[in-house]
């Protein structure tokens, strides 16, 4: 019954201290703004890829019209017949789109630092200039958003150092510590009910905020991720909460505490993760991903410029069921050559791709392995992932990349080269393919 | 008078074990950050001039080839670290370091650091300019945010005034006191700097070391003012300690972030989509609307016939499809004029709206002038992909020239430039802006900052004379 009168008592405190509520109101007007800063991605990004699905519809529209009218394509360009696979397939709009989380207000991640539309060609790969981030300015990018993820991860322990640093402090700055001793029996548990106070106050506005903005939307929710990202929120607070507790339970006095506290922030939010950013840089230096550039160009004109024999070889090992046709007709099929050199070049890119991905898979696990120590990045990605805005999100994105890029070319080299005739029929396949 | 007084305050700070260790850390800290951040700078920089090389011998190399084919094969250039990266990284990590020059097209930086993994830090790297931007501040407020309250209950303000010190000589001194030992640590790194550089520091270096010292110097003067303003002002230690720590919160963590985003709220950029979509159309359809490709082909055919004083295309004596090639690339570069012209304007003024909230946060202030003195601000970025385009453009026009004018007749599609004429061709160079243009981009940052220093001064001059010593 103290206890609990003296949990009601802390907000009667809280209350009548003005610094505190202005800085607890100021914390949720910035999540508020922060949130809505989240909003604002999510639908930018709805809307352009709204209209990328547009004009999706128009194109095939346009296409179909051709088949119906019995064209061969546009007027303008006499040289194109869509009736040939390969120009069926050119004129087949393909585009991966990454949709947004439904839980992306709640953060951004690393969603800025990537492009999330990417239109699919015969030479296109998972490294091109179109798949990195949209426009913004690089030091706004660079000092980050502030997004609701920032605002719980690293905001919050600062404010719930301003809520807290006094507890006990003063009593030992006055001395009458001693007192409260005899009053209460317990001095840890004097300032553990204190403290309960304003984290269950923070927990539960940051818990309500959160449903808030997912349930009052009309973007529905994955509801596991959700309820994740909710134990990952209550268990990061109170994980913080415990620290700062044992903080100041061995605390000499409020100025200290606060020193410690400050400190303490310091060391967990960015001297840990600063120095492990280091260390992995060093250990793993960003690349100027030469393969990938040898690969897109150099090795890639090399292949344009091979012998006609080289190239059916290297095409019937890529697609065996070919062998016979490849081999017997090379001579008369230089064109179907021409035309199936991007699945070449596709495989160039992919071997490149797959060691640029190997070096940034080990850059992971050298940063998982220190989670242990490095608990604020621990959070902070696992919140990414929560919200499919983190690098993983975007690695699958690439993947479902090259998995479309596959597709288009083994229609584009398997229909050529059995010399089918594309009509509208054949058309919608390759629409319901590669959509 | 001041003179005593501030010895007598390094003197505590001296005896002082406590604040004698944490110095003692923090240079040591300092000490490494700095040789670490020179190691890593120092095998950007080896990396980035091997794979600069490697390009360029792949090009020296060519066969013989149709120079349109070459410029289409194009080349890379990668964006060079200097040696002063290693104290403060800037935006690098966020903007690519590849960028593609090739025929017809203006392409965008590709690779950047933070897309080669998960978040490993949200405010980068452990480099001194982390330390000087968050650390040393804090150690300086808690060096200051006691020191008049201390005094008062000591009683040892009472025995000073008795003996004609005037408060404002004292808080002075203790400003000045705790001002340089931030200096001391200044002073520490721009040692490590430069005795540990791998010697290529240039006097541009040590004039963009200057400012970057004198930056964080004003800086530091700031805070020191304002904590010791603030002690005087509020006379407790604990209001004291509270009030500039939410400063110190709302100046580096909170505010960064808000004004940035203000500034893309203010100046919004187009999407991506938007402007690719808006260049093509200005692409095909002539920047002015009424002037399709197809016209301009037509006039340019008329125009070198009559030049040549021939009738048909096959009897001029220069290859026509160089001439077209290079009238579609300068048509191509008005259109990116155009539309990277107004692109590199808002971002600018988005720059200029962050310059000016140095009013409210000099945190801002200091931010800038440390990442446009080491040359990893978005000045130096975008004065990069200038150059680098200006590059392109004569990297192209001499591939053209070499197709219209090099020995080939129209329809000669096969014509091929021998290896020479590509090892011929001018190496890209990049030329990083000299100390004197730095400043003129940072003058408003400056300005402020020296602003700052005067009226915290005289804040502190004013509060210290109306302060009670009872």
């Amino acid at each position: 019954m103290r206890f609990l009168y003296l949990f009601l008592f802390e907000r009667k405190h809280f209350v009548r201290n003005r610094a505190k509520v202005v800085s607890y109101l100021l914390f949720v007007c910035t999540c508020v703004y922060a949130l809505q800063n989240g909003l604002d991605l999510y639908h930018k990004q709805s809307e352009t890829i709204s209209e990328i699905q547009q004009s999706q519809v128009e194109d095939i529209q346009k296409v179909n019209a051709w088949f119906e009218e019995g064209k061969n394509g546009p007027e303008d360009r006499s040289w194109v017949d869509i009736h040939e696979p390969y120009w069926a397939l050119r004129y087949t709009p393909t585009y991966v789109i990454k949709s947004p989380s439904s839980l992306l207000p709640l953060g951004l991640g690393q969603s800025e630092q990537f492009g999330y539309y990417k239109e699919i060609t015969f030479w296109s790969s998972t490294y091109d200039n179109d798949m990195v981030e949209e426009i913004a300015n690089p030091e706004r990018l660079g000092n980050g958003t502030l997004d609701f993820a920032f605002l719980i991860l690293y905001l919050f322990p600062l404010l719930l150092i301003v809520l807290t640093y006094d507890i006990g402090g003063v009593e030992k700055d006055e001395q009458f510590d001693s007192l409260i001793r005899i009053q209460y029996g317990s001095w840890t548990r004097w300032i553990a009910v204190r403290m309960s106070f304003y984290v269950s106050l923070l927990l539960i506005t940051v818990l309500l905020l959160m449903s808030g903005v997912v349930f009052s939307n009309t973007i529905g929710i994955f509801f596991p991720d959700f309820i994740g990202l909710l134990y990952l929120v209550s268990g990061y607070v109170l994980a913080f909460a415990l620290l700062y507790f044992v903080i100041l339970r061995l605390g000499n006095g409020s100025n200290l505490n606060a020193f410690n506290l400050i400190g303490t922030w310091i060391v967990l939010c960015i001297l840990i993760p600063g120095a492990v950013h280091q260390y992995i840089s060093l250990k793993i230096p960003s690349g100027y991903m030469t393969e990938f550039l040898d690969a897109n160009r150099k090795e890639a004109y090399a292949v344009y410029s091979l012998p006609s024999e080289i190239v059916s070889e290297k095409l019937v090992s890529l697609y065996p069921s070919l062998e016979s046709k490849i081999i017997s007709e090379e001579e008369q099929n230089g064109q179907h050559l021409r035309k199936s050199l991007s699945a070449l070049t596709n495989e160039l890119n992919k071997s490149a791709v797959e060691q640029i991905e190997l070096r940034n898979a080990k850059k992971n696990e050298l940063l998982h392995g220190t989670y242990w120590f490095n608990p604020v990045m621990f959070a902070q990605n696992k919140w990414n992932s929560y919200t499919s805005s983190d690098y993983d999100a975007y690695l699958r994105y690439r993947l479902n990349v090259q998995q479309k890029i596959d597709q288009k070319l083994d229609f584009l080299v398997l229909d050529t080269w059995n010399e089918r005739t594309t009509e509208q029929s054949e058309f919608q396949v390759y629409i319901q393919a590669l959509q | 008078m001041i003179i005593s007084m501030y010895l007598n305050e390094w003197k505590s700070f001296l005896r002082n074990r406590l604040l004698r260790t944490l110095a003692i850390l923090f240079g040591v800290t300092l000490f490494a950050t700095t040789y670490f951040g020179l190691i890593q700078s120092s095998n950007q920089m080896d990396a980035q001039q091997k794979a600069h090389e490697h390009i360029r011998a792949q090009w020296d190399e060519m066969e013989p080839s149709n120079p349109h084919s070459a410029a289409h094969f194009g080349s890379y250039v990668f964006k060079p670290s200097t040696i002063l990266s290693s104290l403060d990284e800037g935006i690098n990590a966020t903007t690519g370091t590849v960028l593609r020059l090739e025929g017809h097209t203006q392409n965008e930086m590709m690779f950047s650091e933070t897309s080669q993994s998960l978040i490993l830090s949200k405010f980068g790297k452990l480099k001194a300019s982390l330390l000087f931007q968050y650390l040393i501040p804090l150690f300086l407020i808690f060096l200051s945010f006691d020191a008049y309250p201390r005094e008062k209950r000591m009683g040892r303000l009472k025995l000073l005034v008795n003996q004609g010190v005037d408060i404002f000589s004292l808080v002075s001194a203790k400003v000045l006191c705790v001002w340089s030992i931030g200096i001391v640590l200044l002073g520490m790194t721009l040692c490590t700097q430069l005795f540990m550089s791998p010697g290529d520091m240039s006097m541009d270096h040590v004039l963009r070391l200057c400012l970057l010292m004198s930056g964080y110097a004003m800086y530091y003067f700031v805070l020191a003012n304002i904590t010791v303003l603030v002690s005087v002002w509020l006379q407790n230690a604990t209001a004291s300690m509270s009030f500039v720590m939410l400063l110190w919160i709302f100046w580096t963590v909170f505010l960064p972030k808000i004004t940035g985003n203000l500034a893309e709220q203010m100046v919004p950029l187009p999407s991506r989509m938007e402007f690719q979509d808006a260049m093509s159309k200005d692409r095909s359809d002539g920047i002015d609307g009424h002037n399709p490709s197809d016209e301009r082909r037509n006039k340019l055919e008329e125009a070198t016939l009559k030049q040549y004083n021939v009738s048909t295309l096959e009897e001029l004596p220069i290859n026509f499809a160089g001439i077209v090639m290079q009238a579609d690339e300068e048509y191509g570069n008005q259109v990116w004029d155009k539309h990277f012209g107004a692109l590199y304007v808002h971002l600018q003024s988005q720059k200029e709206i962050v310059q000016y909230s140095g009013v409210l946060n000099p945190f801002g202030s200091i931010q800038s002038i440390s990442m446009g003195a080491a040359g990893t601000d978005m000045f130096h970025h975008l004065d990069f992909l200038q150059q680098a385009e200006k590059y392109r453009r004569m990297f192209i026009k001499t591939l053209n020239d070499e197709y219209a004018f090099g020995g080939a007749k129209t329809g000669e599609r096969g014509w091929k430039a021998d290896t020479a004429f590509f090892q011929s061709v001018k190496d890209f160079v990049y030329q990083q802006p000299t100390m004197r243009s730095v400043l003129s981009k940072y003058y408003i940052d400056l300005i402020i900052l020296l602003a700052w220093c005067f009226l915290s001064f005289f804040l502190l001059n004013v509060t210290a004379k109306r302060a009670s010593v009872l």
